[in-house]
């Protein structure tokens, strides 16, 4: 059922006229009864805005699922909160993920992979600075364990700097004030502090996640974007995952096809400019229903892309062992 | 009835094999599957990473960095709140004034401090040094302000008639009269100085016990997060150990 977002605001329209003249005048009451009751994990960042956008035009609803949005600074508190069971389905940064199957933990599933962000995200350095190699000695702020720090450890070390750079923890809310002021030189970050660094004068982009070293060959990021489903819920509601994950590709097609439309939605959610908010849309690679068995497969580049990347977990010291990424992934419901 | 105390060694007996106890029923519990691992690990892989950590040295340098920063922080807002406290406890005039400042900054987590600092003193030392003196100087100055109100004024009054000066009063009578209670509230917030550095390890640290829990969270390295927490026990315990000795030290009088 591939309902445009106009057919589902006019079926909402029609839903909730309905259920205004049975007397079921409460907002929450409107709900269908049967609806399933889903807690999603979110945030304002990129990998969400399907979820988002199936919410708000009314797409989920109309399917029959009642999404609850929860939200998460960090994927890591994501990802906690699945693991204690308050989270059904969650889009999560996979080294969470990946930190999580190195300890063995087998409450989770990859489902699906909404999209590829290779361009919001990336390396700032001040003009003046034209190489990796004019950061020796200089203070780099990122927020350790996110997919950025994975970026820039994987740039110093292939440019010979791990010793020579003093790389700060940073958390991403307060890398765009900690460049403003001076404190560090260089900065890496994701949308939508990425928007904000960039927009500063004096800044340049010197490397995104297009330059990182797995990104050539298998097309994976230092942190791609994963949806996971929590194991025990979603073995009692097969049937709602496999209407949900729908319904959420069709809010990818919007957003690859229509994105001038979905940011409309989204700005309330991000509190993007338009003008940011579009570009930011448009810098990320969203992926279709049809294509998830494929990059998901089992052996296959996207998939060897992600278990070389657990690899690299280990060599930087991030997790203990190399989990076989294979056993966490679960296409039956696509 | 007659009821014999219990020798010391025999308490210590009984201290000792209930931490046994509770760390074999811990053990048997992760081992047995009871609680899984990966919500609490079982001691012997919190003794596996210790040993691991104090062998390649970061265990050492992590819980150097943050006494560094408890210590520092916590000198700094001692020798600010004795002398003002001191003042504030024997006058009314400057009580009234500070009084309403004061309670406004009592109230304030470290953590709340941490936006302003980073604005103040950039990713710095000195950022950290601060979050542990701003969450510690008010409490420190209150215990100080009470202990200096509670000195007989009898004392001062007779110190007074003697000739004393106001200075002198200040620093023969009420700074040893006041000392046992300053002290025994600046061992409590030593205490507090410690969740001062957590907080303070949150931002732009590289190395701490507080940034040691924090990383170890994001990667679900819960040996490591309990490794922390032990560790912050063990180092509390050993400060309040020298902080006794010197109490013993300098109020030897008062024996």
């Amino acid at each position: 059922m591939n309902l445009s977002r106009r057919k589902f605001l006019h079926t909402s329209a029609a839903m909730s006229a309905a259920a205004a003249a049975g007397g079921l005048s409460l907002p929450g009451m409107a709900r269908a009864a049967d609806a399933t009751t889903i807690q999603y994990g979110g945030s304002a960042w990129l990998g969400h805005y399907p979820a988002y956008l199936a919410m708000k035009s009314g797409a989920l609803s109309a399917a029959g699922i009642d999404q609850q949005w929860q939200s998460f600074g960090t994927s890591s508190a994501r990802m906690s909160a699945v693991l204690s069971g308050g989270i059904d389905i969650a889009c999560t940064g996979i080294v969470s993920a990946l930190a999580l199957m190195a300890r063995g933990s087998k409450h989770f599933s990859i489902v699906a992979v909404p999209e590829s962000f290779g361009k919001v995200e990336g390396l700032f350095v001040r003009d003046g600075v034209n190489s990796l190699q004019d950061l020796k000695g200089k203070k780099l702020g990122v927020t350790f364990a996110s997919s950025a720090h994975l970026l820039v450890l994987d740039l110093l070390g292939s440019a010979g700097l791990s010793n020579d750079v003093t790389v700060l923890n940073v958390p991403a809310p307060e890398i765009p004030g900690a460049i403003q002021s001076g404190q560090i030189d260089a900065a890496a970050a994701w949308t939508p502090q990425f928007n904000r660094i960039r927009a500063m004068s004096g800044m340049k982009l010197l490397a995104d996640d297009t330059q990182f070293s797995l990104y050539k060959k298998y097309n994976v990021t230092p942190g791609p974007d994963v949806l996971i489903v929590r194991n025990a819920w979603a073995e009692k509601n097969g049937e709602a995952v496999r209407k949900y994950l729908k319904v959420y590709f069709d809010a990818c097609q919007t957003l690859r096809d229509k994105p001038d439309e979905a940011a409309r939605s989204l700005i309330p959610l991000t509190g993007m400019s338009a003008l940011d908010q579009i570009e930011t849309i448009k810098g990320a690679d969203w992926y279709n229903l049809a294509q998830q068995t494929q990059l998901l497969k089992s052996p296959g580049n996207y998939a060897d892309g992600l278990q070389r990347l657990a690899e690299m977990l280990v060599t930087y010291k991030q997790i203990d062992k190399a989990p076989a990424v294979r056993q966490w992934v679960n296409t039956s419901y696509l | 009835m007659n009821h014999r105390q219990p020798s010391r060694a025999t308490l210590l007996g009984v201290g000792f094999a209930s931490v046994i106890v509770f760390l074999l029923a811990w053990e048997a519990a992760c081992r047995t599957g009871i609680v899984d691992a990966l919500f609490l690990p079982p001691p012997s892989a919190v003794a596996e990473k210790i040993v691991a950590m104090m062998a390649d040295g970061t265990l050492l340098a992590n819980v150097l960095a943050s006494t560094r920063r408890v210590m520092t922080g916590f000198i700094a807002a001692t020798v600010v709140a004795i002398p003002l406290g001191i003042v504030l406890g024997t006058s009314s005039y400057a009580r009234a004034a500070f009084d309403p400042i004061l309670s406004f900054l009592r109230p304030l987590p470290s953590m709340s401090w941490i936006p302003l600092s980073l604005l103040w003193f950039g990713i710095s030392e000195t950022q950290k040094y601060s979050i542990v003196f701003m969450g510690t100087f008010a409490p420190a100055l209150v215990y100080v302000i009470e202990a200096t109100r509670n000195v007989d004024p009898l004392l001062i009054r007779a110190a007074r008639n003697l000739g004393a000066s106001r200075w002198q009063v200040m620093r023969e009578v009420i700074l040893p009269a006041s000392l046992p209670q300053i002290l025994s509230g600046l061992k409590i917030i030593l205490g507090l100085s410690w969740t001062c550095v957590i907080s303070a390890e949150l931002v732009a640290a590289r190395e701490g016990l507080g940034f040691l829990i924090m990383n170890g969270k994001e990667f679900f390295q819960t040996e490591v997060v309990v490794l922390g927490m032990v560790m912050i026990s063990v180092t509390v315990l050993v400060t309040d150990i020298v902080f006794r000795a010197i109490e013993r030290k300098v109020l030897g009088w008062q024996a």
